[in-house]
C-alpha cells in the first residue's frame, strides 16, 4: 500500500504535503535551555535570525502568550517579520503563530546536545504555498530589485 | 522566466499534491507506469473518479500518458518535481543559513560562559 502522507524535499528540510508542514531537523552542541534562550531573548535573537548574518534592525520580543514579536532585517526594512506567541514552555518548547500558520519549536536533549525540530505547520496546500513563496521571495530579494514591488502588489 | 508564470504553474502541483488519493497514485507511478484499471483497483474508487485525479495530475504536469494507445498507461513525467524543487530550494537555503547562524551563535555563548 502506498505510503498516505508523501514526504519530498532536499536533505535537511522536509515537506508533508498530507499535513501542510514544513519540517526541519538540526542538532547542536549546546544544552535544549541554550537553545531555548537563543530563540527567546531579543539580544540573542538579533544576532542569528537573519540569514544573511546582519544583526536585526528590530528585534522585540514580548514572552507571554498573547504577546507579540517583531524581526526586521536590516536588508529588508519593509519586510517586518510578525507574529504571536501561543505556547511557551522552557526548555521544550516554543509554539507562535506567523503568517496565518503556526511554527512549532521543540527542543530535546540528547546527552549533552539538543536536538531541535522546526515546524511550520499551514491550513492548506494553498497557504503552504505562499508561505514558501513569501520565503523564497526574503531569500532572493537581495538579487532582484523589484521584488519588494512584488510583495507590494501581492498583499494589495 | 517571470515570477508570475511561475507560480501560476506551481499552484497547479501544489493544488494536485493536496490530495492524498493523487499522492498514492504518484507512488504507485513511481515504481512503473500504469494503466486506469491497474490504478483504480487498489483504491476502491471508481475508474471516472480516478481519471478524474489523472486529470489534475496530467495538468499539473507530473504525469503523462504512455505510448502505448490501447491501454493508455500513465507514467510520472520525467521533471515534474523538478519545479517545485527549484521553487522550495531558496527557501530551504534561507533556513540552512539561519540555523548555521545559530550554531555560530550557541558555539560564541559556550565560549563566553
Amino acid at each position: 500500500m502506498p505510503p498516505h502522507s508523501q514526504t519530498a524535499g532536499s536533505a535537511g528540510m522536509e515537506i508533508d504535503y498530507g499535513t501542510h508542514t514544513i519540517r526541519f531537523v538540526r542538532s547542536f552542541d549546546a544544552p535544549a535551555r541554550m537553545v531555548f534562550d537563543a530563540w527567546t531573548q531579543p539580544e540573542q535573537m538579533r544576532c542569528w535570525w537573519d540569514a544573511a548574518g546582519e544583526p536585526l534592525s528590530v528585534c522585540e520580543i514580548d514572552l507571554r502568550p498573547g504577546g507579540r514579536y517583531t524581526f526586521v532585517s536590516p536588508s529588508h526594512p519593509h519586510m517586518p517579520f510578525t507574529g504571536t506567541y501561543l505556547q511557551i514552555a522552557p526548555p521544550d518548547l516554543l509554539v507562535f503563530e506567523a503568517m496565518n500558520s503556526t511554527g512549532r519549536v521543540r527542543f530535546e536533549s540528547v546527552g549533552s546536545r539538543t536536538r531541535m525540530t522546526v515546524e511550520i505547520v499551514c491550513g492548506s496546500a494553498e497557504q503552504l504555498e505562499q508561505f514558501l513563496q513569501i520565503g523564497v521571495a526574503r531569500g532572493t530579494a537581495q538579487t532582484l530589485d523589484n521584488l519588494v514591488a512584488f510583495i507590494g502588489r501581492k498583499a494589495a | 522566466m517571470t515570477i508570475k508564470q511561475s507560480s501560476s504553474h506551481l499552484d497547479g502541483v501544489f493544488h494536485a499534491l493536496s490530495d492524498p488519493t493523487r499522492r498514492a497514485i504518484l507512488s504507485r507511478l513511481a515504481r512503473g507506469e500504469a494503466s486506469v484499471a491497474e490504478l483504480s483497483a487498489p483504491f476502491d474508487l471508481s475508474q471516472p473518479t480516478i481519471s478524474k485525479h489523472l486529470k489534475v495530475l496530467e495538468q499539473a504536469g507530473l504525469i503523462e500518458g504512455g505510448r502505448e494507445a490501447q491501454r493508455r498507461p500513465r507514467r510520472l513525467a520525467p521533471n515534474a518535481m523538478k519545479d517545485a524543487h527549484s521553487f522550495i530550494e531558496p527557501f530551504r537555503k534561507q533556513w540552512e543559513r539561519r540555523f548555521a547562524n545559530l550554531d555560530a551563535h550557541l558555539a560564541r555563548m559556550k565560549k563566553d560562559t
